[in-house]
């Protein structure tokens, strides 16, 4: 395999940043900005010492997630920066894994699974969605503020519509939010880690078993009477669709109301207008882009990308965050203006792999968000803004935690 | 304004009903994309073209 040289790069070669500036932490680490000024695509240090590419321009970024010679096979995949969790991961493909397979493999496992995801599905789950959404507002008010609205709110609700979708029975949904805080969270050791992912691994083999046997309405139990899926395949999926869809979704509404909440005048006009909701989802996506390290691919030949040769090996990672602050592909890029029709971004990517689940997604944050103000009128920060912990070093960025009250 | 798309390639997210659900919807059975209708009148125009530039595989060509 041949690896390019720092010498052949007449650009700086720089590792990924991480920081973010001290004054916003809702703006993309400063070098990314730097980075797309001299090139959309340049020259990024792994921590191995790697030479891939980085790349921060909007126009590129979606040609590389657009452009299949650009493998999401984990053969050589690399993290740009260590993150928790990160050496869990292995060159060994799990069946069912599709997030790291190319096509056609990758399209048979979307061509099953999409039909549990299409608008018109998604739109059926408003009412139920709604109602744990509105039970969940209830406990909090009962408690009484200030409480930690990450804990309280952001991760119980995408646990639970995730718990329904498949199938979980209600014992076990405390258990298994369990299991998944611990593989998310920053603090957890690597034997915990372990120990959270047999039980996990066990708890959803079980969970197969059952929807073998009962065939229920649940994306598990169809896809048992509906393919010939293997219990494999769907351990698979069910963690692709843990992995994809819970942290995500989790950040957007704890980060997502810390935005709101520091941008009050933005705050006002949505509370005097909720038909702006829909806007206001789409620059929160825009504007937070949680996904902040990677989509990742791995060059599977020698070819020459936006006049920049690429060689069979190297590392590409996207940055999401910089994607969606070109200013060639939006005006005034670091403003947050609810109003702005911000509808290009790539918080979803784009290409073979895009968000599956994003109907979904930007169903969870309309009705969570409005639910939430709507309850709330007078929600704000019980703790000054300095205290607010950040997910400097996570794959999905978000706050730690957010006490609030009203 | 004529339509074309390429099924085959579609990755079946179904962000063109989202923009444009006049003229694409979603196949129940896989997601891909099923064109309600291939020459809309000009009404469409501006949501079948931000459909087409949103397209995360490129498969809508407006003619
Ligand atoms: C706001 C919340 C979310 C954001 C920002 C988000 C973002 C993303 C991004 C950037 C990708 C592309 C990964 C890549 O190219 O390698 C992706 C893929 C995916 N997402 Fe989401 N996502 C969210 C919520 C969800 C939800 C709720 C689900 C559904 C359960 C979901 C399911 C998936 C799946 C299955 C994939 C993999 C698709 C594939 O590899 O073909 N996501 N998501
Ligand atoms: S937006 Fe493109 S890829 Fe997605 S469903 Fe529509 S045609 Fe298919």
């Amino acid at each position: 395999m041949t690896q390019s040289r720092e010498s052949d790069h007449p650009l700086t070669t720089r590792p990924f940043p991480t920081a973010r500036p001290s004054g916003c932490p809702f703006d993309p680490p400063a070098p990314f900005a730097e980075a797309r000024q001299e090139c959309p695509v340049s020259p990024l240090r792994y921590p191995d010492g790697h030479i891939g590419h980085l790349i921060t321009g909007l126009r590129s970024a979606r040609a590389v997630l657009g452009d299949t010679r650009f493998s999401s096979l984990p053969p050589g995949k690399r993290s740009p920066v260590k993150v928790p969790g990160s050496e869990l991961s292995t060159d060994v493909l799990p069946p069912g894994m599709f997030v790291n397979m190319d096509p056609p493999e990758h399209t048979r496992y979307r061509r099953l699974l999409s039909k549990h995801f299409t608008i018109r599905r998604v739109r059926e789950l408003r009412p139920r969605i709604q109602e744990m959404t509105d039970r969940l507002l209830d406990e909090m008010e009962g408690k009484g503020g200030p409480v930690d609205l990450v804990e309280a709110f952001a991760k119980p609700l995408p646990t639970l519509v995730t718990s329904e979708l498949l199938g979980l029975p209600e014992e076990n949904r405390a258990q298994f939010g369990h299991h998944v805080d611990v593989l998310f969270s920053l603090s957890s050791s690597g034997e915990e880690m372990q120990e959270s992912m047999t039980l996990l691994g066990g708890m959803l083999h079980a969970l197969i078993a059952a929807a073998r046997k009962d065939q229920g309405p649940d994306i598990l139990g169809r896809l048992t009477v509906e393919t010939d899926l293997t219990d494999e395949e769907l351990l698979g999926i069910t963690f692709v669709l843990l992995i994809a869809g819970l942290e995500t979704t989790t950040n957007m509404l704890g980060l997502g109301t810390y935005a709101l909440l520091r941008h009050p005048e933005q705050l006002a006009a949505l509370r005097a207008d909720w038909s702006l909701m829909d806007g206001a989802v789409e620059e929160l996506l825009r504007y937070l882009s949680v996904v902040q390290i990677g989509p990742i691919r791995v060059a599977a030949e020698d070819f020459e990308f936006e006049g920049r040769p690429i060689r069979k090996g190297e590392v590409v990672t996207v940055s999401l965050p910089a994607a969606n602050r070109d200013p060639l592909g939006f005006d005034d890029p670091d403003a947050f203006d609810i109003r702005r029709g911000a509808t290009r971004h790539l918080a979803f990517g784009s290409g073979p792999h895009q968000c599956m689940g994003h109907h979904l997604a930007r169903l969870e944050l309309s009705i969570g968000y409005e639910s939430l103000l709507r309850r709330f009128p007078g929600l704000e920060l019980a703790v000054p803004a300095e205290e607010i912990g950040l997910r400097e070093m996570m794959v999905t960025y978000g706050v730690l935690g957010l006490p609030v009250r009203w | 304004m004529q339509i074309e798309i390429d099924k085959d390639l579609c990755c079946g997210a179904g962000t063109c009903t989202l923009v444009a659900p006049d003229v694409f919807d979603q196949d129940d059975e896989d997601g891909t994309v099923i064109l309600l209708d291939a020459a809309p009148g000009d009404e469409h125009r501006s949501a079948v073209e931000e459909a087409a530039l949103r397209c995360p595989m490129a498969v809508i060509t407006v003619g």
